[in-house]
């Protein structure tokens, strides 16, 4: 049994879906975090539960609502489970009644009663699920509250809605409809009468369907006499416009029914507002969290944390490996394929754990909390300006934490033009990937001031990323039309559980890649170190790697790392960013007390540390990146494009502060 | 126009055709049309976005779209 789940933004679709199939799955609280279908199984009836993206219509305006329109045109479903929230009953059951006249078995969860009591409303639950002609059951997503009660319904057989036709278009659209549903008889599966108006009401997903399976001249010339008729007889603006003050019209009298209101007190959300939002104080606020938060992962908390986990790997953890190799006597190139090779490279990279995890956890609190939208609206302005949109800057935040989530939750910008500039940039968003090269150079050579160092790379990706907007927003990709409307959910006090599953969600992709690609990778390096022209066990400097870094070694000198080792590392980095640090830690193996960061200090100089970070912070999209960008804009062009603006950008600007620097006299 | 009203000022939307298709009409889907009443709650400097509030929820707009927003004070 397939049951789709879908409901408006915000309504606490995926927390529902959380709470049903017991998935850890990916919560916000900002229009459009589910950006992919996602399938759950549920945890006692057999079945499986489908999350859609959230939608106010099936009418879509954006690619990701088109993903809803084209999963009902296209794909069975059983049975859909539509999630109200009850503080928004009006605005909800526009989309409820385009679900009902899908007419398919239909299941309604009541959200958010909670938040309609504080509001001043109360709803009569059983008398909605009398006029509907479906089940109501009222839930409480957040804590799974009423959760039993919904999968005891869906366990039950599938039952038709009892009552059809709850809106009544007015006998010109019904004479209307009747005409259409005649021209596609027998061609389709799906209910005509649906079809019929989401084709009347410019669906361009239905009526692409439409016009595929009967004659597209006949269907635009029964919409074009509705159209006339209509504007002769009512005088109203549009066919769109008609068929939604006919479904207002009936959900007034259901409101009118099911609904009583009372006083409301002031919610605490506007309360906050009037702070964050504050015409003078919204951006320094949310600068200053920025740098809360970066200070609790460097300084805090993070550093420490990685300190010890480094401490135990190179100490008492190498300790027992070595003691273990010698005892089963392991041939020397498996102890050096271990030591120099496995603890070193993928030991190199999970030492970072602690800091991505906190830096996870705190993406994950401004999501749930509903602060998201609100960093949206106070940055529109800015972004505006550069020819970008404030929802852009959501992919942007998430693109600290990876940048493919980030890519893809560009899906909610409405306009074509605007989601492929922030595609092309959401890469210059510094990654958690990245963090490690910075927590090690910082550590080796900026120790006073790491947040403030690290602060600043963060910092100089956004200002590139708005600098290219406006350069490309004016050349090579000019639009006229803008979209900024957003949706400014009510604050929600994030639950710990919650908050702990999207930071496990986002951060265990890094433990995984760490296992597969990090070991495999470095697996594969160090043999390349081990191996050269004069055979096994080479001195590092005339091994395969050596030789491959030789090569671009010197294109880098002007920048202040032209060695071969830094050269092979940044290669890795295309792979992942993070193979950069266990490249490094294989090349500039020293057993014993020395480590990687004393070691450093032979051979780069501050300055050059600094135009490395830079570089990296800049010069490629990693390998999964890239997927993403060629999947997410379906185009050869602009992946290349992507990948070559972020080279010449990143040579050019650390040429700039490598020479410029050493003019200023620094080194 | 929505943008004359103050912080805190209500007012009731008479007229919102000259505001471009794409906004119209996710402003339909968000409830709010010809008499809706919306409420100011912020406007953010330098000519940015404008925070309005509708039926108990909040939505943001930017200004210019604001402006072409013919209201009434209630």
């Amino acid at each position: 049994m397939e049951i789709a789940l879908i409901g408006n933004p915000n309504t606490g679709k995926t927390s529902l879906f959380n709470n049903l199939t017991g998935s850890y799955e990916y919560v916000g609280n900002w229009s459009g975090v589910t950006v992919e279908k996602k399938v759950g199984v549920f945890k006692r009836t057999n079945g499986y539960l489908i999350d859609l993206p959230g939608v106010y219509t099936l009418n879509p305006l954006s690619k990701d609502e088109g993903v809803v329109t084209s999963f009902f045109l296209h794909e069975p479903v059983d049975r859909l489970l539509n999630i109200l929230d009850a503080s928004q009953l009006e605005r909800n059951l526009h989309l409820t009644l385009q679900l009902l006249e899908f007419e398919k078995p239909v299941l309604i969860g009541l959200n958010m009663m909670d938040v309609a009591n504080k509001r001043g409303i109360q709803l009569n639950v059983s008398q909605l699920a009398e006029i509907l002609g479906v089940p109501v059951v009222p839930v409480v997503a957040r804590n799974g509250k009423g959760c039993d009660k919904l999968e005891e319904v869906i366990a039950t057989q599938p039952i038709q809605p009892k009552k059809k036709n709850l809106v009544h278009y007015g006998k010109e659209v019904e004479a209307a409809i009747t005409a259409l549903s005649k021209e596609i008889e027998g061609k389709t599966e799906h209910s005509h009468r649906f079809l019929a108006i989401q084709y009347f009401e410019g669906n361009e997903y239905v009526r692409n369907y439409l016009h595929q399976i009967a004659d597209s001249v006949t269907l635009r010339a029964i919409v074009t006499n509705l159209e006339s008729e209509l504007q002769r007889r009512y005088d109203c603006k549009s066919l769109t416009n008609f068929i939604h003050l006919k479904r207002k019209e009936t959900i007034e009298k259901i409101a009118a029914e099911v609904a009583v209101k009372t006083n409301a007190v002031t919610p605490l959300s506007e309360k906050i507002d009037r702070i964050v939002t504050n015409k003078f104080l919204g951006i320094p606020i949310f600068l200053l969290l920025m740098y809360l938060m970066f200070m609790l992962t460097f300084d805090w908390v993070g550093t420490p944390l990685s300190d010890a986990l480094d401490a135990f790997f190179t100490g008492p953890l190498s300790d027992w490996v070595e003691k273990l190799l010698t005892a089963i006597h392991a041939s020397g190139f498996i102890h050096a394929l271990i030591t120099e090779g496995l603890i070193a490279g993928v030991g190199g990279v999970l030492v970072f754990v602690p800091q991505i995890f906190i830096l996870f956890f705190f993406i994950s609190l401004l999501e749930d909390s509903g602060y998201m939208a609100r960093v949206a609206l106070v940055m529109d302005r800015i972004m505006e300006s550069v020819g970008l949109n404030g929802k852009a800057f959501i992919p942007m935040i998430i693109g600290f934490g990876c940048n493919v989530p980030g890519i893809m939750a560009a899906r909610t910008i409405e306009t074509p033009k605007e989601r492929l500039l922030t595609i092309l940039l959401t890469p210059l968003m510094s990654c958690s990937a990245r963090l490690p090269i910075y927590a090690l150079f910082v550590g080796a050579f900026f120790a006073g001031h790491r947040a403030l160092i690290v602060l600043s790379l963060y910092v100089l990706g956004i200002v590139v990323a708005l600098i290219l907007a406006k350069i490309f927003s004016s050349t090579i990709l000019k639009s006229e039309t803008s979209l900024f409307v957003i949706e400014l959910p009510p604050y929600r006090l994030p639950q710990f559980q919650s908050l702990w599953r999207s930071t496990w969600d986002k951060g265990k992709g890094f433990i995984r890649k760490a296992g597969t690609f990090i070991f495999a990778g470095s697996v594969f390096i160090w043999l390349l170190s081990y191996v050269g022209p004069g055979g096994l066990n080479v001195d590092m400097d005339h091994s395969f790697l050596a030789a491959i870094g030789g090569v671009l070694a010197p294109i880098l000198a002007p920048i202040g790392f032209g060695t071969w080792q830094a050269a092979a590392s940044l290669i890795t980095g295309f792979l992942a960013k993070e193979a950069i640090i266990s490249t490094m830690n294989i090349i500039y193996f020293v057993p014993n007390d020395a480590n990687l960061q004393g070691l450093l200090a032979d051979y780069y100089t501050p300055l050059a540390a600094y135009s490395f970070m830079v570089f990296i912070l800049l010069y490629i999209p990693c390998l999964a990146t890239t997927a993403t960008i060629y999947k997410e804009t379906g185009s050869k062009k602009w992946t290349v494009f992507s990948i070559g603006y972020a080279l010449v950008i990143a040579y050019v600007l650390s040429l700039l502060i490598y020479q410029g620097g050493k003019l200023f006299g620094l080194v | 126009m929505v943008s004359s009203l103050k912080a805190g000022e209500k007012g009731k939307i008479v007229d919102i055709s000259h505001v471009s298709h794409l906004v119209q009409r996710r402003l339909l889907d968000l409830g709010i049309t010809e008499g809706s009443e919306v409420c100011v709650k912020c406007v953010m400097p330098f000519g940015g976005p404008i925070m309005i509030e509708s039926c108990g929820q909040c939505i943001g707009i930017r200004r210019k779209e604001a402006v072409q927003m013919e209201v009434v004070k209630v």
